[in-house]
Order: C-alpha cells, then sequence, then structure tokens
C-alpha cells in the first residue's frame, strides 16, 4: 500500500545519501559551534556550516528530476520508521531555508549580538528541525523535529530577549506552540490508529503507509481539525495568532520571528500531510477554512493599521498574507497550490528581509516606536529602499517572485471560488500595501524631529545581508521560469487527488 | 536581422541611470540629459522606420519570457504607439529642464528615478503582451511615489504619493484579473494581444472584461468619478512631474490598446456607458476648472475635460473617432505637459500657482505668459493648435453618433474655454500687487529652449496636420475595421 505516492531510492540519482548528510550537517555544525565555545573561530565555523548547508541544498536541486512527480532521493531505515525523500515542493522550502539561516549567521554577526557562539549554535539546531520537517516523509518524525525546532527557538527566546516584557511573551509562544504541538500530535496518533486498526494492528506513521488506509468518517474530519489547527498555530493562522504579535515585539528582533515564519513549515505541512491523508475532510471543510482566510486577510490587515510598533506591524503582515497562503492551498487547484509554495518562499524571504532591516534599525534607535523613528532615508537610504522593495514583494509588484505566484492564485481562485471573493482576497492584498507603505513614511520618510543626524550610515555587513536577499529575490522575479519548473509537476500531484 | 530597436529604445533610459551611478554625482544631470537625448533619437529612428502603409503591428520583437505560463517578452508599434514614444521622450527632456537646478539633496536617486519612470513609459506605448504590458504599468508606481514623496512641492506631498500609490494599486487589481480571465478564456491560455486580437471572446467574457478594463484604465485616466487623486496630486507635485502624469494619457491608451478591440461586442453594445462616461467627464472637468483658483488644478481639471471628450469620441468606434482620439492624446502630451511646465517655472519665481498670489504677472514675465498662452489656447483646443486636428474629429464623430453627448460636449468645451481665459486674465493682467511677481524675472535661455520646441510643435502640427494624421490613419482604419461585427 503506497496511497498513490511512488519514490526513486537514492543510489538511483546519487552516489551519497544526500538527505542524510542534509540533516547531519547542521547537527555536526552545532556541536562544533557548541565546542568552539565562545572563541571568535565559533562564529567563523557557524558561517562556514550555514553556507554549507546552502550549497549542499543547491546540489541536492540539481540532482532530482522536476519533471517526474514521483518523490526523489529516498531513503528508508525501517526499524526506526525513518523515511525521507524530496521533491520540487519540498526543495523550494529547503532552499529558503537554507538561504535564510545563512543570512542570519551572517546577520546575527553584524548586530553584534551577546556570546554569538552560542548563538549560532542554537540556531544550527533549529536549522536542522526546520530542515528535518522538510524532508520527512513520517508524520511521527515531522512531529519530532517540530519539538526540536521549538526548543531551539524557545531557548533562543529565553536567553536573547531584546526586552523587559520577554517573559510574558515568552510564556505565551510556550502556552500556544505546546498546544499546537499536542493537537497535532493527537492527529498523528488517530491516523496511526486508524492504519492499526485496517491492517490489524500495525502501526504506522509514514506518509505511503497512512495514504493508503485514509480513515473513514468521524476519525477523518478529527483527524484533519487535529492536524490542520496544530498547523495554523505553527503558522500562524488567524485567529490563532496570538503568540506572534508579542514574540515579535519582544523576543530577539530578527531571528525568532524569521525561524518561526521565514520558512512557512505550517503551510507545507498541510501541502506534504494534510491534503493528502484527510482528502474528505479536506473538501468537505474547503469553504469553512477560505472564510476564514478571507477574514483573516481582512481583520489582520486593519490590525495592522491599529500598531505603532514596527515589529508588531510586521507580525499582522505575516498573519494577513499567511491567511493568502492557506486561501492558495485550500483552492485545492494545480495552479493555486503552484503559486502557493512560490508565494510562501516570496514571503519568507522578503518578510526576514524586513525583519532585519528592523534589527538595523533597532541597533541604531534603540526603538522600534513608530512614533519615535523618524527621516531614517537621509541617513540609510539603502536599507530604506530595501525595505520598501521587501514590501513590494509581499504586495505582488512585478518583478518579484510574488508577481507570477500572485497571479496563479488569482487564476486558481476564479476557478475554484469564482470572480468575487478573488477580488476580495486581492483587495486583501492592496491593504497590505496600505500599511506597509504607511509604516514606511512613517519611519523613514518623514521629517525627523532630532533631525536623525546621530544614526549610522549603512555598514558593509548590512549591505552585503539586504543586497543578498534583494538579488535573490528579483532574480527569481524576473527568471520565475526555472522555478515554475521546479514546482509544477509536484503541485500538480497534489492537486490531482482532488479531482473535479 | 534587423537590430532590436524598440528595446534600444525601452532600455536606453535604463542604460542611462545605471551609469549615473557608476560616474560622480556632479555628472548626473548631464548623464541624464545624454541618455533622454539619445532615447529621443531612438525614439525618432523608430518614427522613421515605421511604415505607415505596411502591415499593422511592425519592429516586432519576440522572445518567449515564461514558458509554463505562456508569457512572452514581445514589444511592437502600429500607427496608433509609433507617435507616442517620441512625445514621451520630448517630455521627459522637457521636464528634466524644468528641474535642472532644483535638485540638490541625492541628485543620481532622483535622475535614476526619472529614467525608471522613463524606461516604464517607453514599455507601456511598445508592450503587445498582456503581463509585459501589467509589469511596466506597475512599475512606473515606484519612481513616482518616490519622486512625489521624497522631492514634493509641498509639505504633505508624501501622504498624497502613498494616496497616489494605493489608488494605482488598487486599480491595477481588476486589471490583472481582466488579463487572467483573458488569458484563461482561450483554449491555450496566452497574453499575446496579437493572437488574443485574432480570437474573438466569448460573449459573456467579454462584458466582465470591459468592466474590469474600465475600473483599471478609469482610475488612470481619469474618468469621473475615479478622478479624486488627480487634483491633490497637481497640488502636491513638482510640476515637472505633474507634466509627466498628466502629459501622458496612459488610461486612454489602454483604453484604445486593450479594452475596446479585445472586446469589440461588449464595448459596442454599452456604448452609452462609454459615451456617458466621457460626458460627465468633460462637463465635471469643464466646470471644474471654474471653482478653481490655483492654476496647476485649474490645468489637471481641463485634461480631465478633454480626456472626457476623448473617451466620447472613442465611443463612436470609427476610424475617425479613434483618430482624433490619438491625434488630441498627443497634442495633449506637448500643449498640456508644456503648460505645466511653463507653471513649474512660475512657481519657482513667485513661489505659487495661485491668482490670488499673482496678478500682473505679464507685465514682468511677458515670455512665460505669451508662452503659456499659447499651450493653454492649445489646451482648450483653439483652431491653429496641435489639438484642434484631434478635436475637430472627435466631436464630429461624437455628433455622428451620440448627438446629444456631442452637443453637451460642444457647450461643454466652451466653459472650459472661458473658465481657462478668465484664470489667464486674473493671472497674468492687472496690476502688479506682490513683491515676488515684480521682482520675478523672465524666461531664461534653457527655459526658453523648451518653450521653442513646445510652440513649434504646437504650431506646426495645428497649422500642417496631415502627414502626422497620415501615420495613424491606417492603423485606425483597421483598428475601426476589427470592430465591425
Amino acid at each position: 500500500m503506497s496511497g498513490g505516492f511512488s519514490e526513486i531510492l537514492w543510489p538511483v540519482q546519487s552516489g551519497l545519501p544526500l538527505l542524510l548528510v542534509l540533516q547531519l550537517l547542521p547537527l555536526v555544525g552545532a556541536a562544533v559551534v557548541f565546542a568552539f565555545n565562545e572563541r571568535s573561530t565559533a562564529v567563523v565555523a557557524g558561517k562556514v556550516f550555514a553556507l554549507a548547508e546552502l550549497l549542499l541544498c543547491i546540489v541536492v536541486a540539481s540532482r532530482i528530476k522536476p519533471e517526474s512527480a514521483t518523490l526523489q532521493l529516498a531513503e528508508r531505515f525501517v526499524p526506526l520508521g525513518y523515511h525521507v525523500a524530496v521533491d520540487g515542493i519540498s526543495l523550494v522550502f529547503l532552499l529558503v531555508a537554507a538561504l535564510l539561516t545563512f543570512l542570519m549567521t551572517l546577520y546575527g554577526m553584524s548586530r553584534g549580538m551577546i556570546s554569538p557562539g552560542r548563538l549560532f549554535a542554537v540556531l544550527l539546531v533549529a536549522e536542522a528541525g526546520l530542515v528535518g520537517m522538510l524532508v520527512t516523509l513520517n508524520i511521527a518524525w515531522f512531529a519530532a523535529f517540530s519539538a526540536l525546532e521549538l526548543w531551539a527557538v524557545t531557548y533562543l527566546l529565553r536567553r536573547w530577549a531584546s526586552s523587559r516584557a520577554e517573559t510574558q511573551a515568552l510564556a505565551r509562544f510556550v502556552q500556544y506552540q505546546a498546544f499546537g504541538w499536542a493537537l497535532f500530535v493527537g492527529g498523528c496518533l488517530v491516523l496511526g490508529w486508524s492504519h492499526a486498526d485496517a491492517t490489524g494492528g500495525r502501526w504506522s506513521f509514514d506518509l505511503f503507509d497512512l495514504a493508503g488506509t485514509v480513515p473513514a468518517g468521524k476519525f477523518q474530519t478529527a483527524a484533519f481539525y487535529l492536524l490542520f489547527y496544530g498547523l495554523a498555530v505553527r503558522t500562524p493562522l488567524f485567529p490563532l495568532h496570538g503568540w506572534l504579535p508579542n514574540m515579535a515585539q519582544h523576543g530577539l528582533i530578527a531571528v525568532g520571528p524569521a525561524l518561526m515564519v521565514g520558512v512557512k513549515v505550517g503551510i507545507y505541512g498541510m501541502l506534504r500531510f494534510v491534503l493528502p491523508l484527510t482528502p474528505a475532510a479536506v473538501e468537505y471543510w474547503q469553504p469553512y477554512v477560505v472564510g476564514f482566510a478571507m477574514a483573516g486577510v481582512f481583520f489582520t490587515a486593519a490590525l495592522a493599521f491599529q500598531q505603532t510598533n514596527l515589529r508588531r506591524l510586521l507580525a499582522f503582515a505575516v498573519v494577513s498574507h499567511t491567511s493568502l497562503l492557506v486561501i492558495g492551498v485550500f483552492s485545492l487547484h494545480e495552479a493555486g497550490i503552484q503559486g502557493t509554495v512560490l508565494l510562501a518562499a516570496n514571503f519568507g524571504l522578503a518578510v526576514t528581509g524586513m525583519w532585519f532591516i528592523v534589527g538595523f534599525v533597532f541597533r541604531r534607535t534603540g526603538t522600534t516606536e513608530l512614533g519615535e523613528l523618524s527621516g531614517l532615508f537621509e541617513r540609510i537610504p539603502f536599507l530604506a529602499i530595501a525595505f520598501l522593495i521587501f514590501g513590494l514583494a509581499i504586495v505582488g509588484m512585478p518583478g518579484t517572485p510574488g508577481f507570477d505566484a500572485a497571479h496563479l492564485i488569482l487564476e486558481a481562485s476564479i476557478d475554484s471560488f469564482g470572480a468575487l471573493p478573488t477580488v476580495a482576497a486581492a483587495l486583501g492584498n492592496v491593504a497590505a500595501a496600505g500599511f506597509l507603505l504607511w509604516a514606511f513614511q512613517r519611519a523613514f520618510l518623514s521629517q525627523g524631529k532630532q533631525g536623525g543626524h546621530d544614526v549610522d550610515r549603512t555598514m558593509p555587513m548590512e549591505y552585503l545581508v539586504c543586497g543578498i536577499a534583494l538579488v535573490a529575490m528579483l532574480a527569481i522575479g524576473f527568471f520565475t521560469e526555472p522555478w515554475l519548473h521546479l514546482t509544477e509537476t509536484a503541485s500538480q500531484a497534489v492537486a490531482e487527488r482532488f479531482a473535479r | 536581422m534587423t537590430p532590436p530597436l524598440l528595446s534600444l529604445l525601452v532600455f536606453l533610459p535604463l542604460a542611462g541611470a545605471a551609469l549615473l551611478w557608476l560616474l560622480p554625482a556632479c555628472a548626473a544631470r548631464v548623464v541624464t540629459a545624454g541618455a533622454m537625448l539619445a532615447t529621443l533619437a531612438a525614439a525618432s529612428a523608430v518614427m522613421v522606420a515605421f511604415d505607415p502603409d505596411g502591415p499593422r503591428f511592425q519592429l516586432i520583437e519576440r522572445v518567449l519570457w515564461v514558458a509554463s505560463l505562456n508569457v512572452h517578452y514581445q514589444l511592437g508599434i502600429d500607427g496608433l504607439s509609433v507617435l507616442f514614444p517620441p512625445a514621451t521622450a520630448l517630455l521627459f527632456l522637457g521636464a528634466l529642464v524644468a528641474s535642472w537646478n532644483l535638485v540638490h539633496d541625492a541628485p543620481r536617486f532622483y535622475y535614476s528615478l526619472l529614467l525608471l519612470l522613463q524606461c516604464a513609459t517607453l514599455g507601456i506605448f511598445c508592450a503587445l503582451d498582456t503581463v509585459l504590458f501589467f509589469v511596466f504599468w506597475e512599475l512606473t508606481l515606484v519612481p513616482l511615489y518616490f519622486l512625489l514623496g521624497r522631492w514634493g512641492a509641498v509639505a504633505g506631498s508624501a501622504r498624497v504619493a502613498a494616496h497616489y500609490f494605493l489608488i494605482m494599486l488598487a486599480g491595477g487589481v481588476p486589471l490583472l484579473l481582466a488579463f487572467v480571465l483573458l488569458a484563461a478564456s482561450q483554449s491555450v491560455p496566452t497574453f499575446d494581444l496579437l493572437a488574443l486580437l485574432a480570437v474573438p471572446l466569448p460573449h459573456a467574457t467579454q462584458y466582465a472584461f470591459l468592466l474590469l478594463c474600465l475600473i483599471g484604465f478609469g482610475v488612470k485616466v481619469p474618468l469621473v468619478p475615479l478622478h479624486t487623486w488627480l487634483p491633490q496630486f497637481a497640488l502636491a507635485a513638482p510640476g515637472s512631474l505633474t507634466a509627466l502624469l498628466v502629459g501622458l494619457k496612459l488610461g486612454a491608451y489602454g483604453l484604445v490598446r486593450f479594452a475596446i478591440p479585445l472586446a469589440p461586442d461588449a464595448a459596442q453594445d454599452l456604448h452609452w456607458l462609454l459615451a456617458g462616461l466621457g460626458t460627465v467627464t468633460l462637463i465635471y472637468g469643464a466646470v471644474g476648472i471654474l471653482a478653481q483658483s490655483n492654476l496647476r488644478v485649474a490645468l489637471a481639471y481641463a485634461s480631465i475635460c478633454h480626456v472626457g471628450l476623448a473617451v466620447l469620441g472613442l465611443a463612436a468606434f470609427t476610424a475617425q473617432g479613434v483618430q482624433g482620439a490619438v491625434s488630441l492624446l498627443l497634442s495633449f502630451s506637448v500643449a498640456t505637459g508644456g503648460a505645466f511646465l511653463l507653471l513649474e517655472f512660475l512657481r519657482q519665481r513667485t513661489g505659487s500657482t495661485d491668482i490670488h498670489s499673482l496678478g500682473g504677472a505679464a507685465k514682468t514675465m511677458p515670455l512665460l505668459a505669451s508662452g503659456f498662452l499659447i499651450c493653454g489656447l492649445a489646451g482648450v483646443g483653439m483652431p491653429g493648435t496641435s489639438s484642434f486636428p484631434g478635436e475637430f474629429m472627435l466631436i464630429l464623430a461624437a455628433l455622428q453618433s451620440h448627438t446629444g453627448a456631442g452637443m453637451a460636449a460642444l457647450f461643454g468645451l466652451a466653459i472650459a474655454a472661458a473658465g481657462f481665459l478668465a484664470l489667464y486674465r486674473k493671472a497674468f493682467f492687472g496690476p502688479v500687487t506682490r513683491r515676488e511677481v515684480a521682482e520675478a524675472e523672465d524666461l531664461r535661455p534653457r527655459e526658453w529652449a523648451v518653450l521653442i520646441v513646445l510652440i513649434f510643435l504646437v504650431g506646426a502640427i495645428g497649422l500642417y496636420p496631415s502627414p502626422w494624421l497620415e501615420i495613424v490613419r491606417p492603423a485606425a482604419e483597421a483598428w475601426a475595421a476589427g470592430l465591425a461585427r
């Protein structure tokens, strides 16, 4: 029983179990960096490992055949239920995760954090968690890696928080995430149980096995709700986003939020596990999910307008556009899913870039209150323009990956829901443009009270971090073809389960 | 293999912008001037290379851009669009001269934005693929936002810039939707305008497409009631920028190029809607002039008024109508653009373009006053100026197809002319009351040069219009023939 999935084992495509190396490298890196302790070599080692992981991801991308719908480079170790493989969709997420981690190591340096060695070690552990989630085909392993990553982020928040209210933010974060994780694990258990029921007591959490024994009726609905809401907390989807604004405002500025929302593992989890494992429930609940997501786009956009803190505002921007991604996933349409994957990568890059810039601004001014920022454009024009371009990418400006992606989602949305909801969703995007521009104006363009002359000029490392993110963004934006090619067949394979 | 003339034209400004950053900041405006002159030369070369009696679309360049979406990088021009690039190049050159001494902070940034805007504008006129067109269309917003937000003429200009940006972005939503709808209606989704023109759309899709386009382009045109951004923009922006925005009628061009030819049946069924919108816009603009005391805002209303006339003429769906519309739009680039530039010169001297703080300006600035009169008269369609042929054809077309609306349009134009002359009298004649006006100096040689070129064009096209009209005519006839059912 493989539930419609097929795979190509790794020896066919490469001489090495690449995915195993991909998962172990950050862990080894974390151990090495940890061993160096506070020596300056730790920092260098952290960067080297992050870069090596990024290069390895590129090697993996060059090995797979995107035009085939099968999962590739598969590795299995049955006694532990270890089962990994990648396709076009997971590769996009993997590349984003590796790129963002590498940028974070550069960023961490330029911000001048305390004990950077320890920070990098934890960062690499978090990366290992992310990579593990993105390559595994075993839903229990997914949950385990998710726990690993959450632990790493919690530790980061505890140790490197940037404001006094951190404990409150931390408590909220742990409560929400633990609850979401528990829901997800509950969902896994329901699925595993029903598999055991169907096969006479043999438990399994493997995607291939589970897809062959999809539970019927109420159990499927229960599994769907547990998994979906577990991931929705993580994603975060309105109205389960309560942890993010506090964490964004009080936690470590860029690294924490970027790890949690830069790589949209929640969306990935829905595509990889929820859609194939509970197809009937997905189709049944589709209108409700989409309705909530629509409301979320506008409600959070309205909340974003109320914010006086740049970091909180960005947090609401994330919630608003995540709703758009969920609409894309639940269009259950190949173009919509392909658009969602690209848009998720686009949002991840753009929002992380914006968060970096907020971090740079915080280092100069010691505040992210919009009322206290002004006239930054005169002193750091490059960062200001980068901020605006990232903002425009979120809105789907032509020339950024958001454009083709939004285009695909619109097409799918017209097909699945008709014109009116589509227009509404697109207008939600314009609302996002509204608050991002408004924030940009207040922070960067408004006339300064104190003149802003004590603000440092842009530093080389800042040029590098934002420059890499910008180049990656615009390069994908103007040459979308390879990315569309990479994700096309895999998206079709996901959508095929929902014949219409 | 012919050289890719249109790509050269579109990307010359961008190359200039890149060059800016390699050279020291003090050379910025000279480099910009060089790039704009080169662009003007390229635009002229395109005009010469274009054969009005040849095939409809010429100088076509086509490269596959995004294969899986079937999007092409496709440029090309026909008789309706070939005159727009030279007008664009000329107007940008004028705008550069008008702001020659004004840009002191971050000049390289300012000039590269100006060049980027020029690149996007030229791209709009040359694009023959709906996605490419949309890319250029949205790309104009970024430079405009920065130019207005950072170098605006008044304190609140950043807010106006954001307002403009958001309205235009919201206008882009129906437009993108229209193009996606269009592509999805084909058996093989395509964004290629030439292919789309060849296959008629299903009837129901045409209505949706036309209405979405009317909203999307109507915001830019601007058609009443989507016009609210223009007067405040005209007030907040420096004159050179307003000249570019108002002088280049991108919205009306979009209606001519995409909305009507791609949905011919729906457009002809809804002729009353187009004609009605045109008439309302015309009358509204004309009456709006009467209520203004600021010359810049009045000029913005005058342009609303004329573009209403162009839409009314288009609603006749005849070759005469579209020929008139295109020539009026072109004349507008020169005349209204010129008038805005002159107002910018005036604002630099007196600090205001409000009639209450002018009065008697003709005494101290006779050249400026007479130049403004000529451009202004061209703006209200005086015989002998470049606007007259186009206006005449439009009125004729309107009277034949919608007689009542045509009569109303005549009446509206009379109001507009009267309103303009009344404002002109108050601003430029009468006793000099203010010190700024009394001490103002007349046009400098650099400004003179701009004026001479513009006035020469206004007069020359007005007195001997046939060569220009002949370039447009074959394409206009093909356009009208394409609508026949």
